[in-house]
């Protein structure tokens, strides 16, 4: 379905894009890829133009350059590994590890080891080639789907065709909008699979209806996912499981939610960084909104977002949490010597825009963090709650008010 | 709030409208002089500085370009709180969007800052073709609402310096020290109701 980007399966079996992004092998860099290589920051003037993995132009220079190839080399390691995984254990071992029907103890062991392996290889990486698959699987997207008649998402897409509401009217105007610089994107067959998939999960979910943001977060789940129907299912299972509650909805009361835990966390954990930014009146949640909205699909270059996203499919919600705090914790020099909103503003941004290194941010978010678990971010979450609806509570009846008066 | 330095001095700024009514490319042809056909939608806001001479100081513009959705209302408050001053967009050609702009400008009275600057822009006046919004009633409505009022396009640059620049002609000049003697502040925007209508 993506043309001429379908053609990736490469002799090995281990996905990879016809048009990759090294430039020449003069260039390239033969390091020996181990997995845990640090790879080398140094600033190089030479800009050069080049697509990654899932087909993005990015606008870098000579060491991004050497990193994605290193990236790419990592990933076709890891590529083995599951190989080798699924010789020794079958293939699709990982859906065990989600069943919970299976009772013999013997078996219940295997799975627990399969579940603390899948955890530690999903945080290495996984290879394009199995991630669709995995990601349906670990997400709780497949269970979901299965639920529902086959011909479920073929219906809804019948079903709404033609259909024009508030929701289409927006959704029709951002596809031309969305990642324009994306060849798939920007032709008729890319806009029309990915409007298939927002106008369709916007009758799903009316209260969701569609929310700025989405389009982003659809779109590269349409490059992962390969067909519209799985992206739908992931976009599904996203906003209703993985997530947290309307996030999306009404005044987007989840994010604030999420913006508020986000906050005390890093107050938390970098009370620096935090002290620094809060005697500038600097509030994080002028940059993070973005982050959490878009699941860094907007900020990061693509290959490190998606690793981002086998984390977040595995693990849940709180890997954003690990992430965002992340990006701070590898400026945090950098942002202690800002003095202006603007510079903040500017070494959040390049860091982001220049994270071609998935390990490097992945590394901080679960090794440097400390843990953090799903159920204290839970606990946070419903501290935060009462505030959150105070707050937008006392605004809406403020411009009420302001209405009546004129 | 403006904070002043050796003549020069910050201000925030906030572009509050309506989706796609062309915040960000209003902003894009300023800071960069460019222009896209397809400008990516805004996610939260995007933040970018500027700075420009006007006769008597140079001012730096911190300006936020906000997300335009409907729901995005939400957020807005962490954007315009503090800003000097607000440009409001409306798309010509969508009267929604004015009627979505006014809701902006009785939001700003009520709850921003009684001294900011606020600026109406008309945007996408070279589609006069399609336009639905006369521009008389957006003019009076500014007049009445003392708001200064322009029709601006991004596309051909008709405008777009000039609100700028009008706004940071505009800004009161916070420190007294600075201020040269009899100078009057206050009544600036009750008394210089100037328009500039786009000309395509
Ligand atoms: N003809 C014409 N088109 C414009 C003009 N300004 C913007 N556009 C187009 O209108 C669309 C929306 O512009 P944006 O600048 O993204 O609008 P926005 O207000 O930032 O939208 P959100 O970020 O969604 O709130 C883009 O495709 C622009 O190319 C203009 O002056 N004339
Ligand atoms: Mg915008």
């Amino acid at each position: 379905m993506f043309g001429s980007q379908t053609q990736r399966e490469t002799s090995n079996g281990f996905a990879l894009r016809r048009r990759a992004y090294w430039i020449t092998s003069a260039i390239s860099n033969p390091r020996p890829n181990t997995i845990t290589s640090s790879i080398p920051k140094k600033k190089s003037t030479l800009s050069v133009k080049f697509e990654d993995m899932y087909g993005f132009t990015v606008d870098g220079n000579i060491d991004d350059v050497n990193v994605l190839n290193e990236v790419r080399d990592k990933v076709r390691e890891q590529a083995k590994v599951w190989l080798e995984l699924e010789a020794s254990k079958g293939t699709n071992w990982y859906l065990q590890s989600n069943g919970d029907r299976i009772n013999v103890v013997s078996l219940k062991l295997s799975k627990l080891a399969n579940a603390i392996t899948l955890k530690r290889l999903v945080r290495k990486g996984i290879p394009p080639m199995v991630r669709p698959n995995v990601w349906l699987s670990v997400s709780g997207a497949e269970k979901k789907r299965s639920t529902v008649p086959d011909s479920y998402y073929d219906d809804l897409t019948r079903a709404t065709e033609g259909k024009v509401t508030p929701a289409t009217r927006q959704i029709d105007h951002d596809l031309p909008r969305t990642f324009p610089s994306h060849p798939w994107l920007d032709s008729p067959e890319g806009q029309a699979s990915l409007r298939r998939v927002l106008v369709g999960y916007s009758f799903r979910d009316s209260d969701v209806g569609y929310c700025q943001g989405l389009n982003y977060v659809a779109a590269l789940l349409l490059l992962v996912m390969k067909t519209e129907e799985d992206a739908f299912w992931m976009l599904a299972v996203l906003l209703e499981n993985v997530l947290v509650n309307d996030c999306y909805t009404d005044n987007l009361s989840g994010c604030h939610v999420e913006q508020r835990v986000f906050k005390d966390l890093l107050a938390k954990k970098w009370p620096r960084i935090a002290a620094h930014l809060e005697a500038m009146e600097f509030d994080v949640s002028l940059v993070a909104t973005e982050w959490f909205l878009c699941l860094f699909a907007k900020s990061l270059p693509s290959e490190t977002t998606l690793r981002v996203w086998d984390v977040l499919f595995n693990e849940g919600a709180k890997v954003l949490f690990h992430v965002a705090l992340a990006i701070f914790k590898m400026k945090e020099e950098d942002l202690l010597r800002a003095r202006q909103i603007g510079e903040v503003i500017g070494i959040l941004q390049t860091t982001t825009h220049h994270q071609y290194d998935p390990d490097e941010l992945l590394t901080v978010a679960f090794e440097k963090i400390g843990s953090m678990t799903t159920n204290t971010i839970t606990k946070e979450r419903k501290k935060q709650e009462p505030a959150v609806m105070a707050e937008l509570d006392q605004r809406q009846r403020r411009l009420d008010t302001s209405k009546m008066n004129g | 709030m403006a904070t002043i330095g050796n003549n020069s001095f910050n201000a925030k700024l906030v572009l509050l409208g309506d989706m796609g009514t062309g915040k960000s490319s209003l902003v894009l042809r300023f800071v960069k002089g460019q222009f896209l056909e397809f400008q990516e939608s805004t996610i939260g806001a995007a933040f970018f500085s500027q700075t420009l001479a006007v006769s008597d100081a140079t001012v730096k513009l911190e300006i936020w370009d906000t997300a335009g959705q409907e729901r995005y209302h939400s957020l807005a408050p962490m954007y315009y709180r503090g800003a000097a001053a607000a440009i409001i967009v409306y798309d010509i050609s969508r009267m929604e969007s004015f009627e979505r702009a006014k809701k902006w400008v009785q939001e700003l009275q009520k709850q921003g800052n009684p001294d900011m600057v606020t600026a109406l822009a008309g945007n996408k006046c070279d589609l006069e073709d399609k336009r639905m919004v006369p521009t008389e009633e957006a003019q009076t409505y500014a007049e009445e609402n003392r708001l200064f009022f322009m029709e601006t396009s991004a596309k051909t640059a008709t405008n777009v310096n000039d609100i700028f620049y009008e706004i940071a002609r505009r800004l009161p000049r916070a420190q007294p020290a600075q201020q040269p003697a009899g100078m009057v502040l206050s009544d600036r925007a009750a008394a210089r109701s100037q328009a500039s209508v786009c000309c395509s």
